[in-house]
């Protein structure tokens, strides 16, 4: 039965991980097919069950062949179509008809061909604790930001959000015409969006969002008013109604498009953490962690008390869940223990516990716990009360990693973050490339326009290299007005094509002061890391070539060249 | 046979009509896990050859065309040798309610898919013996 038992494991799975991907991208073919058909309203019914299916499958084992970001693609497209095709089952219809399925679907099961052709690098091994903790610094780049405008004639939001598409921003127009195409598009995104409403229009919009979305998710999509009465009075109204913030003509687009994107950074799916279960109810555990991750949340289970504090490692959580009682370990002594070690000082520890007797929970507390949660609860109050713990835990933990005018990584955590990089390009092979990029003559800034107009432009490039960079690369800021960029994965003409679109980007947004305005402009230079042997020089030598950029006449990019 | 102590868990079922998971499965149970295994591509095959295997395990999936997880499972309770056999359901769907509607069956466990072929085997050792401590 087994051909090849002296090949070894990782090898066999490689071959049946390839042989995965291969018919992957065979079903993606005829999922894209379904697509053309859905353009073409040609799309039958028993189409659209094969349809189905074939996301189902999908969904169930891409990430057992190591492309788990396919099946969680594969799962929301999935999602959306299930209760169509649900329908078409019922149905005592011809299975020929043609149906009716969102345009914005056929989009999104295109984008699973890239998914395929772009699969991340850890094919070795299908579930590696390492390469899942180094998100632990990402997740608030990579994801694009996506601001939808909602009228009934979107004449001036058009005008606005084109304005906003400058930064960044994914904008997008909808009319309440076709309220259906509204809300297939944000529900294509999993983070955040900000719906954009003239105040006439509010209670329009918030009977709109009560009416198409579920009550549980209205805080991914805030609603951010337009007005022209500044007056207390009209902003009292707009609060009362719900609306989240409030701008009064003439916008300043700068203060505007940094509302709005710590608005989505708050409200964005992808904040939500990584949690912890020590529960020796493996089956209780189980649901707590199912429940915890179709809310967006990463939860791993330990049950078994002795893998506490490799797990702990190995996983790095934002928070630790546990239960008092663990078979004949007690939690209250786990959680001293995993206080022994200083690195874990700060991590909230949670208790799960039927102990609903305070002085006991006092006894607990005083022993190292932070708070308790008495069982039963609910899977929602489990997945709110977790989602505010650990947001809470990572606003501390950025307060120390993360400079306070930009939200970037810090100075000595961003040369870190080379340095990571640089052993993993020798691991792996492929190549990488830091990026030293500065605003030009930025003192001038300061001294014409004033420090607050400074800090303005510093965070408003800050937001705008978040938008556009991937999730994969780091930003750190280096100094003053020095940001340092590590792009994996990338070769260094990619680098300086894309840095130099950015920097172009940038140099497009007006700066209003009054009723002056202002343009600055960058300048970046770039250096491959696997040039150096270590860290340091590849960063010296991007600021070498940053140097260069500067005396050639600056705003572009230089590449380092030995 | 039929009944599980714990200790004597060596030979598993494993019924799935998606011939890839059914290879990757075979991994991570024989080779990974260490077990004797027998694949079926559906619930009647399943049905054809349980009787000579004598298998320790049932692992089925949920949806598979014809006979699904749930119907094979009923049909399994019917033959004297599995009567008691322990069964897991493996299933991409991951709603609580369908986990309790199979657990509710008679069936010891749930395992999600994607499950991870490195960790499959002690998935299942332990679900068996959370149900032997019970």
């Amino acid at each position: 039965m087994t051909n090849g038992a002296n090949i070894p494991l990782h090898k066999r799975l490689q071959v049946l991980q390839d042989r995965f991907v291969e018919r992957a991208q065979g079903d993606i073919q005829t999922l894209c097919n379904f697509a053309d058909l859905i353009d073409r309203h040609h799309l039958e019914r028993n189409d659209l069950v094969a349809c189905y299916q074939l996301l189902h499958r999908m969904a169930g084992s891409a990430g057992t062949f190591g492309l788990p970001e396919l099946g969680a693609a594969a799962r929301v497209i999935e999602k959306q179509i299930k209760p169509l095709a649900e329908a078409t089952e019922d149905s005592v219809d011809d299975k020929r008809d043609a149906v009716s399925v969102p345009a914005s679907l056929a989009g999104a099961i295109r984008k699973l061909a890239d998914l395929i052709q772009n699969p991340p690098q850890s094919k070795d091994s299908v579930a590696e604790p390492a390469n899942d903790g180094e998100d632990s610094f990402g997740g608030t780049h990579g994801m694009q930001i996506h601001v939808m405008a909602l009228a009934h004639s979107p004449d001036y939001l058009s005008g606005l959000v084109a304005e906003l598409a400058v930064y960044g921003f994914l904008c997008d127009v909808a009319s309440f015409s076709q309220p259906e195409a509204a809300v297939t598009r944000l529900k294509e995104h999993s983070g955040a969006t900000i719906i954009m409403c003239v105040d006439s229009e509010l209670d329009d919009v918030l009977s709109f969002r009560n009416e198409n979305l579920p009550k549980a998710e209205h805080r991914r999509f805030p609603v951010v008013c337009v007005g022209h009465d500044g007056s207390f009075e009209s902003r009292y109204r707009v609060a009362a109604r719900g609306a989240t913030a409030y701008f009064c003509e003439p916008l300043d687009m700068p203060e505007m498009a940094e509302r709005i994107e710590s608005l989505a950074l708050e409200r964005g799916s992808r904040l939500q953490g990584r949690v912890l279960i020590v529960d020796d109810d493996k089956e209780l555990g189980e649901h707590y962690s199912l429940v915890l991750s179709r809310a967006g949340i990463k939860a791993r289970l330990v049950s078994e008390p002795f893998e506490l504090m490799s797990e702990l490692s190995a996983f790095e959580p934002d928070l630790v869940l546990m239960d008092v009682q663990l078979g004949g370990y007690s939690g209250v002594t786990l959680a001293r223990l995993i206080r022994f070690e200083p690195r874990w000082l700060g991590l909230p520890i949670v208790y799960l516990s039927s102990e609903d007797n305070p002085e006991n929970q006092l006894d607990a507390l005083a022993k190292g716990a932070d708070e308790f949660l008495v069982k039963p609860v609910t899977d929602d109050y489990l997945v709110r009360s977790v989602r505010i713990r650990c947001y809470r835990a990572r606003q501390l933990s950025d307060l120390m990693n993360r400079d306070s005018l930009t939200g970037l990584l810090k100075h000595s955590l961003i040369k870190q973050e080379v340095d990571k990089e640089l052993a993993r390009c020798r691991r792996s092979g492929h190549p990488s490339c830091v990026v030293m990029l500065d605003l030009d003559h930025f003192k001038r800034v300061n001294d014409t326009w004033g420090h607050g107009q400074g800090d303005i432009v510093i965070r408003t490039l800050a937001n705008l290299l978040r938008n556009r960079l991937r999730e994969t690369d780091m930003i750190g800021r280096y100094g003053g007005e020095e940001f340092l960029l590590v792009l994996p994965q990338c070769e260094p003409r990619i680098a300086a094509e894309f840095i130099g679109a950015i920097g172009k980007s940038f140099a497009e947004l007006a700066f209003g002061v009054g009723d002056d305005s202002f343009q600055v402009t960058l300048s970046a230079g770039v250096a491959s890391i696997n040039d150096f042997a270590v860290a340091d020089q590849a960063i010296e030598a991007a600021d070498q070539a940053l140097y260069e950029r500067k005396h050639a006449g600056r705003n572009g990019v230089t590449i380092y060249a030995r | 046979m039929g009944s599980v102590d714990g200790r004597h868990l060596d030979k598993i079922m494993y019924v799935e009509d998606d011939p890839d998971i059914r290879a990757i499965a075979e991994l991570a149970l024989q080779e990974v896990g260490g077990f004797t295994t027998r694949l079926c591509s559906s619930g009647k095959e399943a049905l054809e050859v349980v009787s000579e295997f004598e298998p320790d395990l049932i692992i089925l999936d949920v949806m598979m065309p014809e006979m699904d997880g749930p119907q094979t499972l009923k049909s399994l309770r019917h033959l004297p040798e599995t009567r008691l056999t322990p069964v897991v359901f493996m299933t991409a769907r991951i709603q609580s309610s369908e986990i309790e509607e199979y657990l509710a069956l008679g069936a010891i466990g749930v395992i999600p898919k994607p499950f991870d072929p490195m960790t499959l085997a002690d998935d299942i050792r332990r679900l068996v013996k959370e149900q032997v401590s019970e």
